[in-house]
């Protein structure tokens, strides 16, 4: 009963101070808005087109332009633009039909199309890209602008008559299939990884920097004043730990719910998802006491607390997918696992992008319910020695 | 202002002390930008490599001018392409290279191009012929070029034959001859439109130099607050009525709180850009542009902090709000994302950051001269400037509220 007590009175710290939903829920739910809209879904090169004053035929380029597969176009006013757009990094690349592009090009004179791009490898790339659909376009101008030098016809109807040849000579054809499986991440929704992997960050990082009530408890007295009632010093430390979890579970199931409700997230099988998110906190609490304990200044265990709240997010794959650490560094996959973030991540991404059942993630509840036990066993250790100390 | 000395003093003294500074000032943000950079180098370092193969079953003229396209591509972009003997292996290779996690020794390919047999006669007779290329759905990038240079290919070798018999259509009695002579004077012509490289400078920093200037920017937003909420932690321990009982002026009290942020600030930021350079290799560009960035930043983050201090009723209450302010203006400013990425309404917003104009200051520095950090050194001032204007009355009373 008094270890209710004890819960209780942190989750009622919690919750009086209003700024604490910011940080708990607001800030949380903020980011997997801006990740969502930043990264989630297309990820297609963004490719910028300038083609103010070139005429139909600069309009009829950035029209094939846009209608390439696999970049998405945009419309820009000015070359400046354009080029800053490219240097800060809005723009993959960009195009500049220059002014006077129809006109240049009906006095069966060439033209030059400017290609802006960072010095990046795939930079190369979308110049190939944007280079089929000058080609294309280039072949019909090539046979108009040959036409007209034969003194038969004007560049209009030449380039009719040459896009009606065109289409009706047989040519070479390419036809388009693929083989193998798109990257697995491209079948997430636009909020799921966001959702979950920031679930996994703020629930560990609020227990980091929530250490400090317990600090403060200790500050105060009030750990010695419940000491000198009849209260076992294991009834104080079970209240402390249940208090932690509480405030765990409270913040993870606001952000579970609200970016279900909020953003369609599919949390995938609830028993799993339950499961993983219940040992995971578990965890992060017993973190959170571990450093309650250790730590002697509550600036001292929030400065702490955000460093290793982040950056063990970072290392454990709540910043840059797992898999991708996994295809670009083995090594720095491999270390990322001794972070539970980790091992939690790989069990959402089982259940939410496998469609998989808590049967599944066995291995990954195992390994957080190791790593909960373990800091629990030492925060409570700990903590018995700061309070009766 | 030797008192506000005096008093500035004191509070750094005491700072040192209780290692509150140093470990947001220096150890946290450090303690960051060295996971950071060791989580996103691996990507940052890795080289964009293409490889195609080709079945060539038409061994014709066709499929000789299709390797020399594809040789302008090895040379331009450094893809490897090979030659294999069946459409299955193809198939297998692409479908090898589109699982990302296949071993790096299994033979693996981003595309495929297939060149059936017959294909130069077909296409030459007028029938016309069919090029298959075979993309993996999880190499996306390889992808699409193969399918491009397929395109430009064939849209290229039509080019004659579709000017010759355009220029055909307008003549009054085409006899062989004509369309013969036709043939060979379109043959010499060119496309008319060609594509010319203009590489924009890059002015963006590189993501080891991101991370580190993002967290500390990020953290000096918690290391200066520690000057401005003193004011407010004398109140609460009892010190704000002795100081005020002593011949000082409250505007020495100000002062004194806020040379405390600014020295903070500034070395903190110094201790973190010198660290960063030598320990993770970070590049911030000229010196002169970073000091004047920084000291811009500072100025910046003690008017925004200022604000918070003065409107706040104690030292708790000004810490969460403190705490707010600069997170939500750091996730805005991009410190821990780039956020030219989200684009749109987000993009716009981030720019009444002052984390936002210290990142592009930076990257600004990195693509010109010293003088292209100018507007984000004056619209850090600016920053500074009104908010520290209109908290200044707010903070002369709150010392003695």
């Amino acid at each position: 009963m008094k270890v209710l007590t004890i819960a209780g009175t942190s989750v009622r710290r919690l919750t009086r101070d209003r700024s604490n939903i910011f940080f708990v829920f607001i800030l949380p739910m903020l980011l997997i808005l801006i990740l969502g809209a930043a990264f989630g879904g297309s990820s297609d090169p963004r490719v910028g087109v300038v083609s103010s004053g070139s005429g139909a035929l600069g309009e009829d380029l950035a029209g094939r332009i846009s209608e390439v597969e696999g970049i998405t176009v945009s419309d820009w006013e000015d070359k400046d633009s354009l080029v800053l757009a490219v240097e800060r990094g809005q723009l993959e690349a960009g195009v500049v039909i220059p002014e006077g592009y129809d006109d240049t090009l009906r006095n069966s004179e060439s033209v030059t199309i400017e290609f802006v791009s960072r010095p990046d490898p795939s930079a190369e790339a979308l110049k190939n890209t944007v280079d089929s659909a000058a080609t294309e376009q280039g072949a019909l101008l090539r046979a108009a602008a040959f036409t007209v030098g034969q003194g038969t016809a004007d560049f209009s109807e030449a380039l009719e008559t040459a896009e009606d040849v065109a289409v009706a000579t047989k040519g070479l054809v390419i036809e388009q299939r693929t083989v193998g499986e798109p990257f697995a991440f491209e079948q997430l929704g636009r909020f799921e990884l966001g959702a979950y992997s920031q679930l996994l960050l703020f629930v560990f990082l609020t227990s980091m920097t929530g250490s400090a009530a317990l600090i403060q408890s200790r500050q105060l007295g009030v750990s010695e004043r419940m000491l000198s009632t009849p209260t076992p010093v294991r009834t104080i430390l079970a209240g402390e730990a249940l208090g932690r979890l509480s405030v765990a579970m409270v913040q993870g199931l606001l952000i579970i719910f609200g970016t279900a409700l909020m953003f369609g997230v599919d949390w995938g099988d609830p028993l799993g998802a339950t499961a993983t998110f219940l040992v995971f906190s578990l965890g992060a609490s017993g973190v959170g006491m571990l450093m309650g304990a250790t730590f002697k200044n509550d600036q001292q265990a929030g400065g702490i607390g955000v460093l290793v709240g982040i950056g063990f997010g970072a290392l454990g794959g709540c910043m840059l997918p797992l898999s991708i650490m996994k295809i670009f560094s083995p090594t720095l996959y491999n270390v990322a696992h001794i972070t539970p973030h980790a091992w939690g991540i790989e069990a959402f991404e089982e259940l939410i992008l496998y469609g998989g059942t808590i049967a599944d993630i066995t291995l990954e509840l195992a390994v957080l319910a190791a790593f909960a036990a373990v800091v629990f066993a030492l925060g409570a250790w700990r903590l018995r020695a700061a309070l009766t100390k | 202002m030797r008192t506000a000395l005096l008093i500035a003093r004191k509070d750094l003294r005491q700072r040192f002390r209780d290692r509150s500074a140093l470990i947001y000032g220096i150890l946290a943000p450090l303690g960051l930008a060295f996971i950071f950079s060791f989580v996103f180098n691996p990507i940052q370092n890795t080289t964009f490599e293409v490889e195609y193969v080709v079945v060539d079953e038409d061994a014709g003229p066709i499929s000789v001018a299709f390797g020399q396209a594809l040789g302008a591509l090895e040379d331009n972009l450094g893809a490897t392409v090979r030659q294999v003997d069946s459409v299955q292996k193809a198939e297998e290779q692409v479908e090898t290279g589109s699982d990302a996690f296949a071993g790096e020794d299994e033979e693996q390919a981003d595309a495929a191009f297939l060149l059936p047999a017959g294909l130069s006669d077909d296409v030459m007779s007028g029938q016309g012929g069919e090029m298959t290329v075979i993309g993996g759905a999880g190499s996306e990038l390889g992808t699409q070029i193969a399918y491009s240079v397929a395109e430009g290919f064939a849209a290229e070798l039509g080019a004659v034959e579709v000017a010759v018999k355009t220029a055909v259509s307008f003549e009054t009695a085409p006899d062989p001859e004509t369309v013969g002579l036709l043939t060979e004077q379109a043959a010499a012509t060119k496309n008319p439109v060609t594509l010319e490289d203009i590489s924009a400078a890059t002015k963006q920093l590189s993501a080891t130099t991101y991370m580190a200037a993002g967290m500390a920017v990020f953290f000096l937003f918690f290391t200066v607050s520690f000057g401005v909420s003193g004011l407010l932690e004398e109140k609460r321990i009892g010190t704000m009525h002795r100081l005020l009982a002593a011949p000082i002026s409250r505007r020495s009290i100000v002062i004194g709180k806020a040379l405390t942020s600014f020295a903070l600030g500034i070395v903190s930021m110094t201790i973190l850009v010198v660290a960063t350079t030598i320990l993770l290799d970070a590049d911030w560009g000229d010196p002169l542009g970073v000091a004047m960035l920084v000291v811009a930043a500072v100025f910046s983050a003690m008017g925004i902090l200022a604000i918070v201090a003065a409107t706040a009723k104690t030292q708790d209450q000004a810490g969460n709000f403190q705490a707010i302010v600069s997170l939500v203006l750091a996730f805005l400013g991009g410190t821990f994302f780039s956020i030219a990425q989200v684009g749109g309404l987000i993009t716009t917003l981030s720019l009444f950051t002052p984390h936002a104009w210290f990142l592009r200051g930076l990257g600004d520095l990195q693509g010109g001269e010293v003088s292209s950090v100018l507007p984000a050194v004056a619209a850090l001032l600016a920053f500074g400037l009104v908010t520290g204007a209109i908290a200044w009355p707010f903070l002369l009373r709150a010392v003695d509220r």
